[in-house]
């Protein structure tokens, strides 16, 4: 579990991080999201002791993580992929930070597996591309078979193979038990893995959620065009339907199909019926709305 | 912390550049090596005297060793930088959160590995300049030290241990540089400032102050730990540290998270500030000086008041000038070499003023100090032309002739002694030795290192016999002997000037430009004598010369043949004339050389001290058996050893310093030096004290290190400088 409570971090006059307090459980993946320079990789670098805070804490399985011994059993993290001296293999890379946490040289082979990095294991790093310095960064996360892992833009970069493979790893590290952080700034992202999502903007906090109850908050409709709209719309009212008249009818509370059926039974013709999802791409942008620094207009 | 250690250690060696740049060090062993090479190609082309002036290669590190630092400071800072540079530092810190954790980790790592490499480097770049030097090592140049240095020589072995010791430091250095800038490029930028160019520019600042900040310098530090430098070794070794420490508690400070900066910074500027503190402490200070000193003529100078009478320190006193060829700034300040003129009468506030070009390398060791002694002729007090005079001596034939040559000494010495009796009756070479104490005193030093040149021995003698503890060494230069038994001595000396006379006269023999040439100079020269003996050869109006008269007027020049031989023929031309009856060629000479006298005279001003110091006869019988020995033992010569003891016959004043023996337990080593007329003299005193040495110079000359001889001021220098003696049959030759 990684507990952020009343945490500010800042920078000379600029305040990265403004008294952002959220929970990542065990046993979820939880979204870290906002737009680029709302202080979640400055809030992941705190949680990682990488930076002094200037108010609150933040604790990994109750403690400060710059306290733990070994600190890489409690909590993994991949925040920069290229965080790496390309002179070395990849086998030492991973052998080099698993030694300085105890960890033994077959658990080593393992992770690197586990990421199939196996068969490139001896090649420097310097000629690995992005996707592979992702899966090395991965395998270094998992080394101390930990409780926490916290990502930072994990598929920034990646081929939609890539993409889909660190998906399914935490949706599967999350099955494990552990607590998975995950920040983005790609909401579409977050719909496919999060089970909970913390949304910031600006340092600050803006909403902290389970994703299924963010994506019930922006529910679909159905635009109707019709020949006879306000006969429709008092069939569909009377059906249960909500109706609001923009160019053509959007209709909530009733499916497209159910909608096609009522308006053949009272002869009313339809030139268009499209069912809408307001993504949540949109909604992202809504919430965060105010809270952009840069903003083209 | 052993963890971390661990991975520190797999970090490094899991770099190929880390192997690669530990190769690249092994370019110091080529630069020594190559410096070597060179060095070796110009000193074959030398040769003779100009080899002593090439500057000591040493422990051979001198080229290298810069580089070998950088390289391990190189070590030490890309073990941080590359850190930064690729980011992997987050990693790291993700890994051993706790930063000083971390940061400490790489120590043992670097240190371990710098300290074998180190090692490695410092004997391979000794291995490789003695390989190339071969045994011109061994030559020992005019600074007193060797081309190269020998593992067995004091201080070598250590030298090169603590230097090799020295790498980890610098490699921690970069550790801390490279912390604090955290880019490669500026932190390679910095040490090549700091081990590179800040070298080469304090070269270019005035001395002694370039030499001063040189010192302070990383690269010069280890030298000056295993031998005296500017620094004293625990001054060095404080330096290198706090140089260290200082580096490591930026490394400290830069790395903490901000808010917990203060603490290494403060521990690592007191740690700083205490090490510093401690080398000025253990630095030797200069001794406290109660003498003021002024420029004068590229020197400086002083006088010093001394009671004329030193059984009675409070009663008159008179006033001496001295000299002194100061101490240059660029080694270590050892002391003070004294050097003792000659004479007696002579001059070493002159002899420093007109040699000066001699002691130019031992002046980067010593303060180079004489002075006008009291029996100076230049002092003044006593009238100079009077002490500059003197009657003519024939050797008494019977003790009324006796009673008449002690009249007319007598009379000589009373016209110089009016102006002055009571200094007069001081001017032993025991009151000398005082005045030298006094100054010793007077310029807060312990011990005074002692040079004495000719007559120079007799006062340093006496001072060896009164204050034999303030003698941190001795070196004597064609000195007097006054140890000796009296007939022993006249032995010794005729033996030197028989062999001397037998060196003219095969040069005679080789040499068409003698005027005797083809004749055998033995023969004709005693009969000569014979004939003068019997019908002296007159010189100018009212003026003839004797056999004896011939004999110490042609002493001189039979001991100093001069460039080219000069004055041998103007000895020989002489020889030539007086055989016709003509003995001008001699006196024309001998006024030259004296205030106009046209015949030798035995001057006051000599005389006042020789008869003081108990060089006269003790009574007429002794007077007659040494002058039967040298009727006996010295075919062309004899006479010629009676002429200073027959000058204090009938002295108005008492002998003041008998000779005695030395308190040879007490004494350090001495070392002697003396030309085919001088060493048997000269090595007879030396080596009366257990351990010393000598330096036997063959050729003509008087005066080896005054006059300049390389070979000779080199083996001088390296025994005032570490006391070491030379070595067992140690031989200089002209220009060698």
């Amino acid at each position: 579990m990684i507990e952020v409570n009343d945490l500010t971090v800042r920078y000379g006059d600029a305040t990265a991080v403004d008294e952002l307090t959220f929970v990542a459980k065990a046993g979820q993946v939880t979204g870290f999201l906002g737009p680029n320079g709302a202080g979640k990789s400055t809030t992941m670098r705190a949680v990682l002791g990488l930076e002094a805070p200037h108010a609150g804490t933040a604790l990994v399985a109750g403690r400060p993580y710059a306290s733990l011994r070994r600190p890489l059993l409690t909590l993994g993290a991949l925040l920069d992929a290229g965080a790496v001296h390309g002179g070395r293999t990849a086998r030492a890379h991973v052998a080099c930070v698993a030694r300085s946490n105890g960890i033994g040289l077959a658990r080593v082979e393992e992770v690197i597996d586990r990421v199939g990095l196996t068969s490139v294991a001896h090649r420097r790093i310097a000629r690995f591309s992005l996707g592979m310095k992702q899966r090395l960064g991965i395998a270094v996360a998992l080394l101390g078979d930990p409780e926490a892992l916290m990502f930072d833009e994990p598929v920034n970069g990646l081929d939609p193979e890539g993409v889909r493979w660190i998906r399914e790893l935490m949706r599967a590290l999350a099955a494990e038990g552990r607590a998975v952080l995950v920040s983005s700034h790609l909401m579409a992202e977050m719909a496919v893995t999060a089970d909970h999502v913390v949304v910031v903007g600006r340092g600050r906090l803006i909403a902290d959620t389970a994703m299924a109850d963010l994506a019930e908050r922006y529910r679909r409709d159905v635009l109707v065009h019709a020949a006879d709209p306000a006969a429709l719309a008092m069939v569909l009212q009377a059906n249960g339907g909500v109706v609001r008249a923009e160019d053509g009818l959007a209709v909530t509370g009733l499916e497209a199909r159910r909608i096609g059926e009522l308006a053949l039974a009272h002869g009313i013709a339809l030139y268009e019926l499209t069912p809408r999802e307001a993504s949540l791409e949109e909604a992202f942008m809504e919430l965060t709305d105010d809270s952009r620094e840069y903003v083209a207009r | 912390m052993k963890d971390a250690i661990a991975a520190e250690w797999l970090k490094f060696r899991t770099l190929r550049s880390n192997l690669y740049l530990l190769i690249s060090a092994l370019i110091a062993v080529g630069l020594s090596a190559g410096v070597a090479f060179l060095v070796t190609r110009g000193f074959d082309a030398q040769q003779g005297a100009d080899l002593r002036r090439f500057d000591s290669l040493g422990d051979g590190l001198g080229t290298g060793l810069p580089f070998a630092h950088l390289v391990m400071g190189a070590l030490g800072a890309l073990s941080i930088t590359t850190e930064y540079g690729t980011g992997h530092i987050n990693t790291s810190l993700t890994a051993v959160p706790a930063r000083r954790t971390f940061l400490l980790a790489k120590i043992p790592v670097l240190v371990a590995v710098s300290l074998v490499a180190g090692q490695v480097l410092v004997f391979g770049m000794y291995a490789a300049t003695m390989a190339v030097l071969g045994t011109r090592a061994d030559t020992v140049l005019l600074d007193g030290e060797t081309l190269g240095a020998s593992l067995s020589e004091p201080g070598v072995l250590a030298g090169l241990l603590i230097t090799g010791a020295s790498m980890p430091l610098v490699a921690l250095m970069g550790l801390g540089l490279g912390t604090a800038i955290r880019s490669t490029a500026g932190t390679l930028v910095a040490l090549m400032v700091v081990l590179l160019i800040l070298p080469v520019a304090a070269q270019t600042l005035p001395r002694p102050l370039g030499y001063q900040i040189g010192a302070h310098l990383i690269g010069a530090l280890p030298g000056q730990m295993a031998a005296d430098g500017l620094l004293g070794p625990i001054a060095a070794g404080a330096l290198l540290a706090a140089y260290t420490v200082a580096a490591l508690a930026a490394a400290a400070a830069a790395i903490a998270l901000r808010g917990h900066r203060l603490r290494p910074l403060l521990a690592g500027s007191a740690a700083t500030i205490l090490l510093v503190a401690a080398a000025p402490v253990s630095a030797a200070a200069t001794p406290d000086s109660t003498l003021t000193w002024k420029p004068c003529d590229n020197m400086l100078c002083s006088q010093i008041r001394v009671p004329v009478d030193w059984a009675e320190p409070r009663g008159r006193t008179i006033t001496l000038p001295l000299a002194m060829l100061p101490h240059t700034g660029r080694r270590h300040r050892i002391g003070v070499l004294f050097s003792i003129p000659g004479g007696p009468g002579g001059s070493g506030v002159q002899d420093l003023e007109r040699h000066a070009g001699s002691f130019a390398q031992i002046r980067d060791r010593f303060d180079v100090v004489s002075l006008l002694p009291r029996n100076g002729i230049e002092l003044g007090i006593l009238d100079q032309d009077c002490l500059g005079t003197g009657p003519w001596i024939t050797p008494p034939d019977d003790e009324r002739e006796w009673a008449a040559l002690a009249r007319s000494n007598r009379a000589a010495a009373e016209r110089c002694r009016a102006a002055d009796p009571e200094l007069f009756g001081h001017l032993d070479s025991a009151s000398f030795a005082r005045d030298i104490d006094a100054i010793r005193s007077a310029m807060g030093e312990r011990q005074f290192t002692f040079m004495a040149t000719s007559y120079g021995g007799v006062p340093g003698l006496a001072y060896a016999r009164l204050f034999p503890s303030r003698i941190r060494a001795m070196y004597l230069d064609g000195a007097v002997n006054t140890l000796r038994d009296r007939s022993e001595d006249d032995r010794a000396r005729y033996a030197l000037m028989e062999a001397q006379f037998t060196r003219f006269s095969e040069w005679c023999a080789n040499d068409s430009a003698c005027a005797l040439h083809g004749r055998d100079v033995g023969t004709v020269w005693n009969e000569l004598r014979s004939a003068a003996d019997r019908s002296p050869v007159p010189a100018e109006k009212g003026v003839a010369y004797s056999g004896f008269d011939l004999t110490v007027a042609a002493m001189p020049h039979l001991v100093a043949p001069g460039d080219d031989n000069a004055r041998w023929k103007e000895l020989a031309q002489a020889i030539r004339r007086a055989e016709k009856g003509d003995a001008t060629g001699f006196s024309d000479y001998v006024k030259a050389g004296t205030l106009g006298s046209p015949k030798p005279p035995s001057i006051v001003g000599m005389n006042m001290t020789h008869c003081l110091d108990g060089i006269g006869y003790r009574d007429y019988a002794e007077y007659r058996r040494l002058r039967a020995l040298g009727d006996r033992i010295a075919p062309h010569l004899s006479g010629n050893e009676l002429w200073h003891p027959l000058g204090c016959v009938g002295w108005p004043e008492p002998v003041r310093t008998p000779t005695a023996p030395l308190p040879v337990d007490q004494l350090p080593p001495f070392v002697g030096a003396g030309t085919w007329t001088d060493y048997a003299d000269t090595a007879d005193l030396a080596l009366r004290v257990p351990g010393s040495g000598t330096i036997r110079f063959e050729g003509h000359g008087h005066g080896l290190y005054h006059t300049g001889d390389p070979c000779t001021i080199a083996y001088a220098n390296r025994y005032f400088t570490d006391l070491r003696v030379p070595p067992g049959n140690t031989v200089c030759r002209e220009g060698a």
